[in-house]
């Protein structure tokens, strides 16, 4: 649940990038014949209505509703008081608070006449709302447009970029506030926690790889118990409704931490060059790394990040100008070693 | 490692499923609704979304569409096969049509995918609320626990809110302080929402960026989860001297709280509770405040989700057991003051309640310095 700052700023999100966004909407709907556009939320699935509307609810759902003309409708299950809160944190949309989001949004698909709606991610829209709408229009056609929808979400603005950016100066700046000598997992990760969140974080979820020794695997932090020899942190952070990633491995042995040290500042460099892959096996390789698998992650349909590419992932979805979170599992020296880095 | 609570819930669900005749039983999960997943397979999740798959043989396959998840779930739980489904939906589709036409259940049924029932085939779903339902309201001695350490915590918590509002501090600094106390004592997960400000707040949200100044109300409710449970408190500061009009108005929150809580007993209902609030509120003239107008609900339950049933309004006629726990809130806005919130958790007994929570029910107050 997020509980982060959450607030609508215009210097970030300008409404002109908004009605742009929509425009790029209307224009496929019309393309694919579309008479609406339907897109989802929850706090799992958050970005695609994100991305349309500039909107992240912090609980509950809603659907959000694009037509032709006019302003589009957002029908959420949260209440009355809690829809003024989402007046102002939603730039573009008119908010309708009801218990039954799809019946609202169902009966202005008939108001419309509307017979072909697009929804991004249909498989996953809940059959409660999908059967509400339909219910509400004979003879309408539910049409799977996350395709579409991938298509145009993958030109990326200057707003998206500032917000990753962003993003990834918080996530950057918290993992530094680590206290990464610390005697148990909660005093490491406590400062981390605070910091990001005083530096306007909306969410954040810590997880630790205890022993880099036994395993790679990362456990929430109240499942693991004490700390190796070398361990990894890692963070999915949030600002304004955009994620990124970040792993940082630590070792207490000094000559290990050298080794460490090393490695993550060539894997540094070659994220600010926004060069990942194969030029990263290369330049960790001569950092004394071997890269053992990878993936990136970009948001994809109204999930936030999705691997797109990556040991193993041959669907080539990977779209190069946008940004992105890269992450190793390298061996250095016969140790593990972990890193996630974000770009922009 | 499982945690204490499964094997005791993994007894209950399986109990609850001969009960209702289901051989199949479908639970689905998020970072929102986590309480279904976490309590027929132990995995709390986190990121993306899981199904999991639950067989009256006992044996159980847990699906989720984050690879990091998926292999954290195979670090911390026990007992389940757990498989990475990037396509989560069909996955789940497919493994349902390898198990046959049973009897499937699925919970809770407002997140079941349209992909899942609209796929051609003969699965059919009946809510499974009949078999998880009471099961996640009452309790069980080991969830109890859980629930107990997440109050005291509230308390502690609580204390550290109070200390770190002062004037020119922001709203989600203040949550800062408190998820830093939160994690520095092993809580990885805390729900809250904030209000700041006088007569023109209506209610509590997430942060967004107020700043604290003399005179202002601040609202919170805190909710620390552990190992799964969540428990919770309401309680509402002044930042310098409370007013008299500001005494004044919570002091029918206070009198409220206390109606609610000493009706509280097995069974009553839920609306009783709710009444007894409410009438408070309606002998001074303020009845109109107790609508959904202005509040939501006037407690609800808690457990593996912090606002689970019974929620209590007067429309609500789930009776009250031995066992169940649940915040006791008249949290609404007050003409003369503005929105206040006062709650109290607690567990249904025979003959009354325990109450879990330990701090004063006062309007606290905090240097306007």
């Amino acid at each position: 649940m997020r509980r982060g700052l959450m607030a609508w700023d215009a210097s970030e999100l300008p409404i002109e990038t908004i009605h742009a966004r929509q425009g790029k909407l209307r224009a496929i709907m019309k393309a694919h014949k579309l008479d609406a556009f339907i897109a989802y939320t929850n706090i799992s699935h958050p970005a695609a209505v994100s991305w349309i509307s500039g909107f992240t609810p912090y609980w509950s759902e809603g659907v959000y509703c694009v037509m032709p003309e006019g302003t589009p409708a957002f029908a959420t299950a949260l209440s009355k008081r809690v829809a003024e809160w989402i007046g102002t944190v939603m730039p573009v949309g008119e908010v309708i608070p009801t218990p039954a989001p799809g019946t609202a949004i169902g009966k202005r698909l008939a108001t419309a006449g509307a017979k072909r709606i697009g929804i991004i991610d249909l498989d996953d829209l809940p059959a409660r709302q999908a059967r509400a709408i339909l219910a509400e229009v004979g003879g309408l056609e539910l049409v799977d447009a996350t395709d579409a929808f991938n298509a145009i979400r993958c030109e990326v603005d200057g707003s998206e970029r500032a917000l990753a950016a962003k993003a990834a100066a918080i996530a950057a700046a918290a993992m530094k506030a680590a206290d990464w000598n610390a005697k148990s997992l909660q005093a490491l990760i406590a400062p981390c926690e605070v910091h990001a969140r005083r530096a306007a974080a909306e969410d954040i979820f810590l997880s630790v790889a205890p022993d880099l020794n036994a395993s790679g695997r990362f456990q929430r932090t109240d499942t693991a118990t004490t700390l190796g020899s070398s361990f990894a942190l890692r963070m999915s952070l949030a600002y304004k409704g955009t994620w990124v990633r970040m792993v940082q491995s630590h070792a207490s042995n000094p000559a290990e931490a050298a080794r460490f040290a090393t490695a993550q500042k060539a894997f540094d460099l070659l994220m600010l060059s926004r060069d990942p892959e194969p030029a990263v096996r290369e330049a960790l390789a001569a950092a004394g790394a071997d890269l053992k698998s990878w993936s990136l992650e970009q948001p994809r349909g109204s999930s936030p990040l999705v691997c797109v590419a990556g040991t193993g992932i041959t669907t080539g979805a990977y779209n190069a100008g946008a940004p992105a979170t890269f992450n190793a599992e390298c061996e250095i020296n016969g140790a593990r070693w972990l890193a996630s880095r974000p770009f922009a | 490692m499982p945690s204490i609570t499964h094997k005791a819930r993994l007894d209950a669900l399986s109990d609850a499923m001969k009960a209702q005749n289901v051989e199949v039983f479908l639970v689905i999960g998020n970072n929102w609704h986590a309480d279904y997943l976490r309590y027929a397979t132990d995995f709390g999740i986190q990121e993306g979304q899981g199904i999991a798959i639950i067989r009256a043989d006992g044996s159980a396959t847990l699906m989720l569409d984050d690879p990091t998840e998926c292999e954290r779930a195979r670090a911390e739980i026990s007992g389940c096969d757990v498989q990475y489904a990037p396509q989560l939906v069909k996955e789940a589709r497919a493994q349902l049509m390898r198990s046959g036409n049973r009897n499937v259940a699925a919970s809770p049924m407002h997140l079941l995918p349209y992909g899942l029932v609209n796929a051609g085939n003969d699965v059919r779903f009946a809510d499974g609320a009949p078999v998880i339902e009471r099961l996640l309201m009452t309790k069980m001695e080991v969830e109890l626990d859980c629930i107990r350490r997440a109050s005291k915590l509230c308390d502690e918590g609580y204390i550290v809110f109070r200390d770190a509002a002062r004037p020119g501090r922001k709203d989600y600094e203040l949550v800062a302080e408190m998820e830093g106390f939160f994690r520095a004592h092993g809580i990885a997960e805390n729900f809250m929402i904030i209000g700041v400000g006088g007569k023109e707040v209506r209610g509590m949200a997430p942060p967004g960026g107020k700043v604290l100044k003399a005179g202002d109300l601040v609202t919170t409710e805190l909710s620390p989860c552990v190992d799964g449970y969540y428990a919770q408190v309401c309680r509402t500061l002044v930042v310098g001297q409370a007013s008299e009009t500001q005494l004044k108005a919570f002091s029918v929150y206070q009198e409220a709280l206390e109606a609610g809580i000493k009706t509280v007993k097995a069974g009553v209902t839920a609306a009783d509770v709710a009444r007894a609030e409410n009438d408070v509120f309606r002998k001074y003239g303020l009845g109109q405040y107790t609508t959904s107008e202005y509040t939501r609900v006037r407690g609800h339950g808690m457990g593996l989700f912090l606002d689970q049933k019974p929620q209590i309004l007067e429309d609500v006629d789930i009776e009250l057991v031995d066992g169940m726990t649940m915040i006791v809130h008249p949290n609404t806005y007050h003409p003369d003051a503005g929105y206040m919130v006062l709650g109290d958790a607690m567990v249904v007994r025979p003959g009354g309640h325990e109450l879990l929570c330990g701090l004063p029910r006062d309007l606290f107050s905090v240097s306007a310095h």
